[in-house]
Order: C-alpha cells, then sequence, then structure tokens
C-alpha cells in the first residue's frame, strides 16, 4: 500500500509565493506587507558581480523613501556560523526590520539565521536543534537565484561550525521564509552545469518525497508534478537558459519539490550526497544526482510501487513492467535524464579515487538526518558500500 | 502497581526497564555523548503546576543514573528533549517516534541532532523501555 493504514502528517506550505517574470518589482510592496521598512539585504559575490543585487538594491529604493539601508554580500558557498554572526551585526548597526535574500542555497540559509538572531536578540549557536524558536522571527523575503535548493520554502537550515570541523543544524518551523519572489529574469544568468545540478538536486528533493517513509498525498501530489515539470524543461534550461518561460517553470518545479520534501523528508541519496559531497567537494546537486539512480535500485524491493509512480511521471509507460522493472526503468529515467543535461555519471568522473570508499565513509553517512526517512532501513553501514560503488 | 508519568518512581521504574533491555544495552553500546534530558511542560489543570525535568545519565547502553530534576538543570545537558504533556504520552504510548516528532515540529531539541539520528535505534528502545513501564497518566 501506498500509505499506511494509520497514516497520520502534519503539512505546511507558509511561504506566500509571488511568481512572474519581472516581479521583482514587488519586492518592496512583499517587504511592506509584512511590517518591514529597512532591509538587510544578503547575497554573495556572485549574484553581485551579475549584477542582481544592484536591481535588488534599486527596486527596494534607497536613500529617503527607500527600503534598502544595507548589503551583507560575504556569503560564501559553505555558510558558517561566523558568516551568519556577521551579517546579523551588520543588521543590527544598520537597525534593519527585515531581511531580503537573494541567492542559492547557502544565502537563503545564512539569512535565516540572520533572521533567528534578529528576531531573538540570541546567538545563532544557542538554537542549534530542533523547534527552539517560540515566535515569529525577523520578516525574510527570498528571491532564489537558482532553481533547486527549496531552501525558499523549507524548515532546514545548514550552516558549518568551522572551528569543530561540522555543519549544525537548525529545524523549526518559524525559519520558514515568509515571501519567496520566483522571478525567472534572476536565473537566466545560470550557466548550464550549475542550472543542470541545482535542476537535479529539485528532481531529488521530488523523488525522495515520494519513497521518505513519511510521504503523505499532499506532498506527493507536489513531488509528481514536480518531476514532470523537470522531465519537460530541465534539459531546455540546460539548452537555452534565456527562455524565460522555460526558466520560469524550473522556478516552480524546485518550489513546489522543496515543499514536498519540507513535509515528507528526504532519505539515502541526500545522506550520500551530503557526505560524499563535503569531502570530495562535489556540488550537492551533482551528487545527488550520480547517487539517485544507485539509491533507486538499492531501495526497490521496499517501495516499487513510489519508483513506479516516479517512472510514469517521468513518462515511462511502467503498465506492461512487473514492480523490478518499473524500478529499474526510474531509476534509468534518472540517470538518462542527468545525462542528457550534461552531466557525468560516475563518483570516478568527479575525481573520486575508488580507495576513498571506505567503511568509515558509509558509517558517516549513517549520521545523516536524511537516513531516517529512507524506505529501507539502513541497520549496517556496510551495506551502503555496494551503492558507493555502483555509482564509482 | 501503576505509577503516575513524570514522577520521581516513575523513574525508578524507567531505569529499571532501561537496564533490563537487552535491545537498548546493544543499540546504545557506543553512545557516549552524555546526558539526555526530557523536558515536560507544565500542565497545572492535570495536577502537573511545574515543568518537570528526567534526566538520563546513559553510558553505553547502560543508564547509570536516572532523577527529577528541574528544568533548568535539565537544559544543562547536551542533549534536551522538550514536549508537552500530550506529546509525551504519545511518546510513551509508542504512539509517535521521539526523532520523527522532532523533525515534525512536536518536540524541541537542543542538541546536536546528527548524534541523536545517528543513534535513532538505540532511541527507540529507549521508548519501548517506557512502554514497559506500568504508567498511570495523570489527565486519565
Ligand atoms: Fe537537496
Amino acid at each position: 500500500m501506498a500509505y499506511d493504514a494509520d497514516l497520520n502528517f502534519n503539512f505546511v506550505y507558509r511561504t506566500k509565493i509571488v511568481f512572474g517574470a519581472g516581479s521583482l518589482r514587488e519586492a518592496p510592496i512583499e517587504v511592506a506587507a509584512l511590517g518591514g521598512t529597512r532591509v538587510l539585504l544578503v547575497t554573495d559575490p556572485g549574484v553581485v558581480k551579475l549584477g542582481l543585487a544592484k536591481r535588488v538594491e534599486a527596486a527596494l529604493g534607497q536613500g529617503s523613501g527607500g527600503m534598502h539601508v544595507g548589503t551583507y554580500a560575504d556569503v560564501p558557498s559553505d555558510s558558517s556560523i561566523d558568516t551568519v554572526e556577521r551579517g546579523a551585526a551588520l543588521g543590527r548597526e544598520m537597525k534593519a526590520d527585515a531581511v531580503v535574500s537573494v541567492g542559492g542555497g547557502s544565502v537563503i540559509d545564512t539569512a535565516k539565521g540572520i533572521a533567528i538572531c534578529l528576531g531573538t536578540g540570541h546567538r545563532l549557536v544557542e538554537h542549534e536543534g530542533c523547534n527552539t524558536l517560540s515566535k515569529r522571527l525577523t520578516p525574510h523575503v527570498v528571491i532564489p537565484t537558482t532553481a533547486g535548493t527549496g531552501s525558499e520554502v523549507s524548515y532546514a537550515a545548514v550552516v558549518k561550525d568551522a572551528e569543530k570541523h561540522r555543519k549544525i543544524l537548525f529545524v523549526d518551523w518559524f525559519i520558514i521564509p515568509d515571501t519567496a519572489i520566483l522571478d525567472p529574469e534572476l536565473t537566466v544568468g545560470l550557466p548550464p552545469k550549475l542550472t543542470a545540478a541545482t535542476g537535479m538536486d529539485a528532481l531529488t528533493h521530488a523523488v525522495e518525497s515520494l519513497h521518505s517513509l513519511q510521504r503523505e498525498p499532499i506532498a506527493d501530489a507536489l513531488a509528481l508534478h514536480a518531476i514532470r515539470l523537470i522531465k519537460e524543461y530541465l534539459p531546455q534550461a540546460v539548452e537555452n537558459g534565456k527562455d524565460l518561460h522555460v526558466r520560469g517553470q524550473m522556478l516552480i518545479a524546485a518550489n513546489i519539490a522543496g515543499c514536498a520534501f519540507s513535509n515528507a523528508q528526504v532519505g539515502l541519496v541526500h545522506a550520500m550526497a551530503h557526505t560524499a559531497g563535503a569531502r570530495f567537494g562535489i556540488h550537492h546537486g551533482h551528487a545527488n544526482s550520480i547517487f539517485l539512480p544507485h539509491v533507486i535500485r538499492y531501495n526497490g524491493d521496499a517501495c516499487a510501487d513510489r519508483y513506479r509512480l516516479a517512472a510514469e511521471a517521468m513518462g515511462v509507460d511502467t503498465r506492461a513492467m512487473n514492480d523490478d522493472a518499473a524500478v529499474e526503468a526510474a531509476a534509468r529515467a534518472c540517470a538518462e535524464l542527468a545525462a542528457r543535461c550534461g552531466l557525468s555519471a560516475r563518483l570516478r568522473d568527479v575525481g573520486v579515487a575508488e580507495s576513498a570508499i571506505t567503511a568509515e565513509l558509509a558509517e558517516a553517512t549513517t549520521y545523516d538526518g536524511s537516513i531516517v526517512y529512507n524506505p529501507k532501513f539502513v541497520g549496517e553501514s556496510a551495506s551502503l558500500i555496494p551503492v558507493y560503488k555502483a555509482a564509482w | 502497581m501503576s505509577v503516575p508519568f513524570p514522577s520521581a518512581d516513575w523513574v525508578v521504574k524507567y531505569k529499571e526497564a532501561i537496564n533490563g533491555s537487552a535491545a537498548y544495552k546493544a543499540a546504545g553500546a557506543t553512545w557516549e555523548k552524555g546526558v539526555v534530558a526530557l523536558v515536560c511542560t507544565k500542565k497545572p489543570e492535570i495536577g502537573l503546576p511545574d515543568d518537570v525535568g528526567i534526566w538520563l545519565d546513559l553510558h553505553q547502553g547502560v543508564c547509570r543514573d536516572a532523577k527529577l530534576v528541574a528544568v533548568g538543570e535539565a537544559q544543562k545537558a547536551p542533549f534536551c528533549i522538550t514536549g508537552d504533556y500530550a506529546r509525551w504520552k504519545q511518546v510513551v504510548r509508542k504512539e509517535l517516534d521521539p526523532v520523527k516528532g522532532m523533525m515534525q515540529g512536536k518536540l524541541k531539541l537542543k542538541g546536536d541532532l546528527a548524534t541523536i539520528v545517528k543513534y535513532v535505534k538505540a532511541s527507540q528502545e529507549l521508548v519501548e523501555c517506557c512502554s514497559k513501564v506500568d504508567t498511570k497518566f495523570l489527565d486519565e
């Protein structure tokens, strides 16, 4: 059966979505609707270089009558406690009462952290863990410049604790951003490789929501439509990044896949991608794309019906297939999509040595929070070594 | 005889149940991360006038000490899980998996989630031990 007989779940889609080419212009209206008057813009050097930060600053307006009071552009691709704290200090100095983030996952997570600090007056580390917040934070409007992470609707943030060499997690409904402005004009500058990798991240979110132990019908509905959109539009977005319609459909796909997994959770693909990605410096989306087909095969006997749905959403007619064939069809469809988008398929292609696949790597994978929801219980970490080897 | 949850008597019985569980001993054998504290928030209308902390000194599959503590004390533990009475009742009755409860916003965790996740099996065995204590709920 697709769902347990005692199915029970909570479902939250708290973020207001504002979509459309040019919707960036709505930013000041949305900030004002949340009660904000003084905006700290959070972004990264890449977004600044593309001229996108300037566009948002201009939309918010500066000087008297404007809202923009400062820009914090110091966000690296891997955010840290220090990055967040420095941003929060700037926000306090500028007396910011709203945060607008413009960028990808790291920028958005940093801004979530800054909203925690500004909203509570506490240091970030005081809120490590789950559900430690008790009230709404400083208003946060997200303007994504990639279509993948779904961070604009998710209730989690990850930042690095550089001193202790670990990642710290924040899981809380109160950190879900208030508003997401999905403006395809801001994603047209994303290069093909990154378009492909972030798009495959979104596909993985959708497939993992389907197979998660916390799967439920509302998230399924979102995930399945996200898969259809990604299958249709990701190759086009890679091919012709300037097409606003295509870019817009990918923003929507990433957004609804983000909402699906924020409610249903992700599983082993993400656990492997987090672990191997950090260790070998592989882009998160590309790592997901490498592991996805192999994890589908590994989990196949635990939830073939789920992968049949995924394969159907990818356009495969599975009616004449038995379960094994349907699982294989889903794995292949994911791998073929990645290949069409120009992403290499194996760990060796991204510079990982076979000798790096160790018992210790497999063991570290079981420490990742995502693994809790994998449809097949990973009791012994050794069972992951063949999956890593297959991906190599 | 059933014992009320939460109470000093309940904690004594719970410690016995943990130390009598071969499954927990195995699942928690490598746990050296310190104390896990549970906090049940107050509910005066059922006779729980203050927040109550349960201090579980767990080490290598053994519960070395278990006691009731004030909430301020409980919050000093490296892992502190907080919920209201109704949520803890669901946990004790095995209706709510605590790790999933955290991810669903039903229980609070102060501490490193990755560590808790790694010991998800041990946490499930601890819940199993709860269900072995003949528990009387204050609202029944
Ligand atoms: Fe992801």
